[in-house]
């Protein structure tokens, strides 16, 4: 369950502030497709790395499971986000001097799991998400921007985490790739009873989701 | 894949730029090592001059100068003082004086008398003088001291008479004898120990006379050296010399020896206290500083170039590691976002410096066995060779003192010459030049020591050049992922 109360995350912009989220609360059930959306400025990114615990927010919780993420220390929160939290973003963000391989391994090698394990897991994965054998010693540079998204959606799947965040998983990608990714996430979510935060500006993708929340100037209200 | 094998991939992921940076590197590491090589090469030699040396302290008369005859001699009571000084374990007392051959005409020389001295010697120098012939009736330049004039036909060199109290050594060198027996130092007799090729020329063997100061006297021994102003000189005791010389009591130079080189400094000052102004007082600590003094500004030299190459090496790493990290500031965020810590990420930066570091050390190394040993040779070779340097100060001390002695000597002039001294005269001239080309004969090796300690250069500088790159990668926010490319 992903239970987030009165968030607020201010921004100080020149004599003013500015509220990015601005008393936001809402939940999501465990293995549910949660998407958000809203115009470009409204803070659906800002709210993504609150829920992501890559930013800490001016006031409120944020509760994945029974841990209430705005309460944990720097050196807790690294641990978090590699074990808990899986990112998918709009440009891939792989590591471009490692394989595709070696990029689903990270997380695990951050987790601490053995090597051999590791390997496994992450050849499994990789062939989960459609990505052939012969590609999985590829770096980044040498595959498709379909493929290194899948690529990315394994290494978000790489510490069976509790919540995978998507930021525009499709919005690099052409229509059909983009139907793929999300078809995918979709099927991995549902198989690995993992929630999904997706935000998007594609209705269409939203509109398959199991919620939809809209926001518009840090607020948000539920849509679907 | 852990920080170590992935920090030493990151260092080759642009080919053209760590070929760049590990070159530059490279040569500050070299230029560090090639001044580290010298260092080492000028410290042992000065370690080496300064143990050769050893614990005596030289007195000679206050501004001595070997071709005057005003010059004023220390005496007997005056080292009996010395002598008399804690930790002096003994003095050696020597008296010099020269003598020409009986029947010998002396050569006129401009601007200088050259007759003092009735006493004559049987004695022929063993040394010759070849002459040139021309307008001046023959020519000769000694040691800077120039002296043109005209040569006689029946002219031989003077010869040199020693008075001491250590019979065994002349000149610093120590004599063999071949036959006879070794003469007291403090005995007053009339007898004399003469060099093997002083006894050639002179049809003598032990037992037979020549006459000196209108006194016959007695060969007692006859030694063997390779010290050519030691072969033509005629070793007495130091009463027996001053008797006949009519100097009752003089000495003109004298060396005390100092029980421990603890105490060569506080003796120093004790003797100088002791004799004032009327003696120069040095001790072979302050000869060794004089002689290494171009040394030690090699060394000085060195060590400002050696920290500016260090300091170079960690300037490149340093903005080696800033260009890029900042470059990959996104990365870095990437693999904090997913579970990466700060210390992890920075030990993989460190690696990639260290990478860097010790390839640009390994061509440095290369640098510096090739460059350490000419390097070295050409600092101490322009620092022995600057006028201004004080091995040449006393290079050129020697030649006018040896110049003056030789002037002395064909003027016939009776005078108290310090002939195994640093004042002048062969001993000095034969220590000096020996010392200026013993420090050119400099070796500098590239040992295992300087070795680690280059590679320790190497890992300061990728430690210092990547500290500021930690203290950034510490400070990039996960939350950069999010933003936009």
């Amino acid at each position: 369950m992903l239970e987030v109360k009165n968030l607020v995350k201010t921004f100080q912009s020149g004599d003013t502030k500015v509220a990015a989220t601005n008393d936001i609360s809402f939940k999501v059930p465990d293995g549910q497709f949660a998407s958000i959306v809203g115009r470009s400025g409204s803070g659906k990114t800002t709210l993504l790395s609150l829920l992501g615990a890559l930013d800490k927010p001016t006031s409120g919780s944020i509760v994945v499971g029974d841990k209430d993420v705005t309460r944990m220390r720097d050196h807790e929160l690294i641990t978090y986000r590699g074990r808990s939290i899986g990112f998918v973003f709009q440009s891939y963000n792989l590591v471009p001097s490692l394989t595709a391989l070696e990029n689903v391994m990270l997380p695990m090698e951050f987790a601490k799991v053995p090597k051999q394990e590791r390997i496994e897991r992450a050849k499994a994965l990789l062939l989960e998400v459609g990505l052939a054998e012969d590609q999985m010693e590829r770096k980044p540079g040498r595959l498709s921007g379909g493929q290194q998204q899948r690529v990315a959606i394994a290494r978000a799947l790489a510490n069976r985490p509790k919540l995978i965040l998507a930021d525009e998983p499709t919005g690099n990608l052409d229509s059909t790739t983009g139907k793929m990714i999300f078809d995918l996430l979709h099927t991995l979510s549902r198989k690995e009873n993992t929630t999904i935060v997706v935000v998007t500006h594609d209705l269409e993708i939203a509109g398959k989701t199991d919620k939809v929340f809209q926001l518009d100037d840090g607020k948000l209200v539920l849509t679907k | 894949m852990n920080p170590v094998s992935r920090g030493i991939r990151n260092a080759f992921r642009n080919g053209i730029r760590t070929a760049s940076i590990i070159l530059i590197l490279g040569l500050s590491i070299g230029l560090s090592l090639t001044m580290l090589v010298a260092q080492k090469a000028v410290d042992n030699k000065i370690k080496s001059v300064k143990s050769s040396i050893g614990n005596t302290i030289t007195i000679a008369p206050a501004g001595f100068n070997p071709g005057s005859s005003a010059n004023n001699a220390l005496t007997t009571s005056q080292l009996k003082k010395v002598q008399a000084l804690a930790h002096v374990s003994s003095v050696e007392e020597t008296l010099s004086d020269r003598l020409p051959t009986t029947g010998s005409s002396m050569p006129s020389f401009g601007g200088r008398s050259s007759s003092e001295s009735s006493s004559t010697t049987s004695l022929s120098s063993p040394t010759t003088l070849n002459f040139g012939s021309g307008s001046r009736g023959g020519h000769f330049f000694i040691n800077g001291g120039a002296a043109s004039g005209t040569a006689p036909t029946t002219f031989s060199l003077p010869v040199s008479f020693l008075g001491t109290t250590d019979p065994g050594t002349v000149d610093d060198a120590t004599l063999t004898l071949k036959s006879g027996t070794v003469i007291s130092g403090t005995s007053n007799t009339d007898t004399a120990l003469i060099s093997g090729k002083m006894a050639s020329k002179n049809n003598l063997k032990v037992g037979s006379t020549f006459t000196a100061y209108d006194t016959k006297l007695t060969v007692a021994g006859i030694f063997s050296t390779s010290n050519q102003a030691a072969q033509g000189t005629v070793v007495l005791s130091l009463p027996a010399l001053q008797r006949l010389s009519g100097q009752s009591g003089a000495v003109t130079s004298a060396t005390a020896t100092v029980d421990s080189l603890d105490n060569l400094s506080s003796v120093t000052s004790a003797i100088k206290k002791t004799l004032g102004s009327s003696a120069d007082v040095t001790s072979a600590e302050e000869q060794a500083d004089s002689t290494v003094a171009p040394l030690n500004s090699v060394k000085t030299v060195s060590t400002f170039s050696l920290i500016g190459a260090v300091l170079a090496g960690a300037v490149i790493i340093l903005l080696t590691m800033i260009m890029i990290v900042r470059e990959r500031k996104k990365e870095i965020g990437v693999v904090k976002a997913i579970g990466g810590s700060n210390l992890r990420i920075i030990s993989e930066f460190m690696v990639e410096s260290l990478t860097l570091a010790i390839l640009g050390a390994i061509v440095g190394l290369l640098i510096g066995v090739i460059g350490g040993q000419p390097v070295t040779k050409m600092l101490v070779n322009n620092s022995t060779s600057t006028p201004s340097s004080s091995s040449s100060v006393q290079t050129m001390g020697f030649q006018r003192a040896g110049g003056g002695s030789f002037g002395g000597d064909f003027g016939g002039q009776r005078s108290a010459v310090a002939t195994n001294r640093p004042a002048g005269g062969f001993g000095g001239r034969v220590r000096s030049n020996g010392a200026v080309k013993s420090l050119s004969n400099i070796k500098a090796q590239v040992g295992w020591s300087i070795l680690l300690e280059g590679f320790g250069a190497a890992v300061l500088i990728a430690v210092v050049g990547s500290a500021l790159s930690a203290a950034m990668i510490s400070r990039v926010r996960p939350s950069i992922v999010m933003r936009a490319e």
